[in-house]
């Protein structure tokens, strides 16, 4: 970490998200939180990279994102139809997250960070969150941080939903796990096929990248309020044999 | 640099329907701000607006998505040379899609067997996945293939003509091709990414699928005074007050447009057209689902439509609050206009774009407030003044130069996300 790295953060919501990783074909799951290679993906596109372009500076960039607001799996079976008979054909099963909030950053030299906010404020591509039809619920972009992923990542609010942050008000703070990039020669981490080499759509391919997960504690907004904890809730009195007594 | 993207926000109430149903036969749903939603797959509204280009574009100006692929250029060939018989054309046909989009054509073994099997003469071949072509790529390609109809496999080997196949089928691309991209997985390069971007719509207001037990009389069986139901059965529905968000790249859709027109052709009368059959398409359309079943033939309460200079923005989460129903009032749309309204307005103000030109289409007093997002127009007010403003934009003097510019290439995916079969 030196002056010359910057951190990126982007809010990634929506109703719906979908984030691939090794899946091909009829059968399209998602993983539990945004891919490194998508989160790049959305990047290249931002700066209007083309899909054949070198993206090792992007890949390079160091990577994690905090499950800020988990979200529910939802499966969606889609059909396409004949043209002529006007059956419906299967075509492909596709899961998606829905509800769910993430909060994604990159870290890496201070001019490119710099490009790369310039880039998903006036982006090239439209933005989406995994899928072309999850567009994001708002802008994605956050702030550029001085400093370390970590520290950018404690300092940014949590971003949940008011919802979310009022169902656990009875928490002053919040623990937020976080799935990271690991630093070569840390431990032997999590393998996954997550590190975008190429898009091109002739050789798409991807190396694996070695992960941890590690928490965060960040602030609830509206945590501690006391009218609203269910902790300091006290039962009405009741007593059913009360007028049976004497 | 200077980019032009539409917004499309919708707001439309739909009555008991099953617009949009999964494969147990229920409405689709998601989660959205901890309660259940209704839910229809940009899919699904993708095809109606689709369908809808119809009766909006010539179709010269639009493609067909089929996998009998071959049938449909051996119909232009024959149209062309109307000496090559039908079997003679087909055999052109397959040869020349195998040439420009590199697919295998072939008969499905399944309906050859299943013909030989009845004594049937054998069936015409088949891509192997819906193919995306427009009509002025098929008449292109059907004049090719009749240019080599003496012998075609000799005649595509040639590197000229191969690569004039390619070339056709890659060049001129309809406004469905140019809107919703097309995928063909032998071919990378000659796919065409999407100018539209359709959002799943879902209910601004939490919604439990329910469910409708039926039975049918057997007219005969009440003749003969017999008593119990024909049959029985079960069907799924709800109704929704649905969020709608589209948007549109205008500056992809001029690139896609641009492919193939010539250096003289002016590119913002294609773009205005296809602009306009985007935005009357996507606002008038609707899924077909069970609609004979429901009769579910509304139109949006509310329609906003703005010209973004930086980036599309979604309004989406003015509903993650669900919308409540006043008691005394009924409704989802009331309340789903003052959220809209409160929301549409913060965000604005918050990333400093309270100064992009809207348009607002609404009807009925609920939907009044939202009068204040921009000027007031009816449908045909809205296509003509959004047509006019974009073809105003790419006429401008600073965008003269790369009016009709090569496009570039697609960009580069977020994950796998969008290769799935065409």
């Amino acid at each position: 970490m030196s002056d010359r790295t910057s951190v990126l953060t982007l809010r990634l919501a929506g109703p719906l998200q979908s984030w691939g990783a090794s899946s091909r074909f009829a059968r399209r799951t998602t993983e539990r939180a945004p891919t490194k290679s998508g989160v790049v993906g959305l990047l290249a596109a931002a700066q209007g990279r083309d899909r054949a372009a070198d993206i090792a500076d992007l890949a390079a960039l160091r990577f994690a994102v905090r499950l800020d607001q988990p979200g529910t799996r939802v499966r969606d079976y889609q059909t396409a139809h004949h043209a002529e008979t006007g059956k419906s054909m299967p075509v492909s099963e596709r899961f998606y997250l829905s509800d769910a909030v993430f909060v994604a950053a990159v870290e890496g030299d201070t001019d490119l960070i710099g490009a790369l906010h310039a880039a998903v404020r006036s982006p090239v591509y439209l933005p989406f969150l995994g899928r072309r039809s999850c567009p994001p619920s708002r802008p994605v972009d956050l702030r550029v941080h001085r400093g370390g992923l970590w520290r950018a990542l404690e300092s940014e609010p949590w971003q949940a939903s008011a919802w979310v942050q009022r169902r656990r008000s009875h928490e002053r703070r919040v623990e937020l796990e976080v799935i990271a990039d690991l630093p070569t020669g840390e431990g032997p981490g999590d393998a996954v096929r997550d590190r975008p080499l190429s898009f091109d759509p002739h050789h798409r391919r991807y190396g694996l990248r070695a992960v941890h997960s590690r928490a965060v504690t960040v602030p609830n907004p509206l945590g501690g309020s006391p009218s609203t904890s269910r902790r300091d809730f006290v039962p009405p009195k009741h007593d059913p044999m009360g007028l049976l007594e004497d | 640099m200077s980019r032009t993207i539409i917004d499309v926000h919708v707001l439309q109430t739909v009555p008991p329907s099953n617009l949009n149903r999964d494969d147990t036969g229920t409405p689709k749903t998601a989660v959205y701000g901890g309660v259940r939603r209704a839910r229809v797959s940009s899919q699904a509204w993708k095809r109606a607006t689709r369908r809808a280009f119809q009766n909006l574009l010539d179709p010269s100006e639009l493609g067909v998505r089929t996998r009998r692929v071959a049938e449909l250029l051996a119909d232009r060939i024959t149209a062309v040379e109307p000496s090559l018989d039908q079997a003679a054309a087909l055999v052109l046909a397959a040869e020349t899609l195998h040439t420009a989009t590199g697919s295998k054509i072939e008969v499905p073994r399944r309906k050859a067997d299943s013909a030989k099997k009845k004594g049937e003469p054998e069936p015409p071949p088949e891509s192997s996945y819906l193919m995306f072509l427009s009509s002025r790529q098929l008449d292109g390609l059907a004049r090719l293939a009749v240019e080599g109809a003496d012998d075609i496999k000799v005649f595509l080997k040639a590197k000229e003509n191969k690569d004039k196949a390619r070339e056709l089928a890659d060049t001129r691309h309809s406004v469905d091709i140019a809107l919703f991209g097309r995928m063909v997985a032998d071919s990378a390069d000659i796919n065409v990414d999407a100018a539209a971007q359709v959002a799943h719509a879902i209910s601004v207001h939490q919604v439990e699928n329910e469910s409708d037990y039926y039975t049918a009389v057997d007219d005969q069986n009440e003749r003969d005074e017999e008593s119990g139901a024909g049959m029985i059965g079960t069907v799924d529905f709800n109704s929704a007050t649905l969020y709608r968000y589209a948007a549109l790249d205008v500056d992809r859709l001029r690139d896609n447009l641009g492919v193939g027109l010539r250096p003289d052709e002016p590119l913002h009368e294609p773009v205005r057209r296809a602009v306009r059959a985007f935005l009357h398409g996507f606002v008038a359309s609707m899924p077909t689902g069970k609609i004979n079943t429901f009769g579910n033939h509304t139109l949006p309460e509310a329609v906003i439509v703005t010209l973004r200079s930086a980036r599309p923005i979604s309004f989406v989460a003015a509903f993650e609050e669900p919308v409540l129903a006043p008691q005394a009032v009924g409704g989802h749309l009331r309340g789903a206009c003052t959220q809209l309204l409160a929301h549409a307005s913060d965000i604005e103000k918050a990333y400093d774009v309270t100064d992009d030109p809207s348009w607002v289409l609404h009807v009925g007093a609920a939907t009044e407030p939202l009068a204040a997002l921009g000027t007031e127009v009816s449908l045909s007010g809205l296509l003509d003044a959004v047509g006019k403003a974009v073809a105003d934009r790419l006429a401008a003097p600073t965008r003269s130069e790369d009016a009709g510019a090569v496009p570039t290439q697609a960009p580069a995916p977020a994950a796998e996300g969008e290769s799935q079969p065409a």
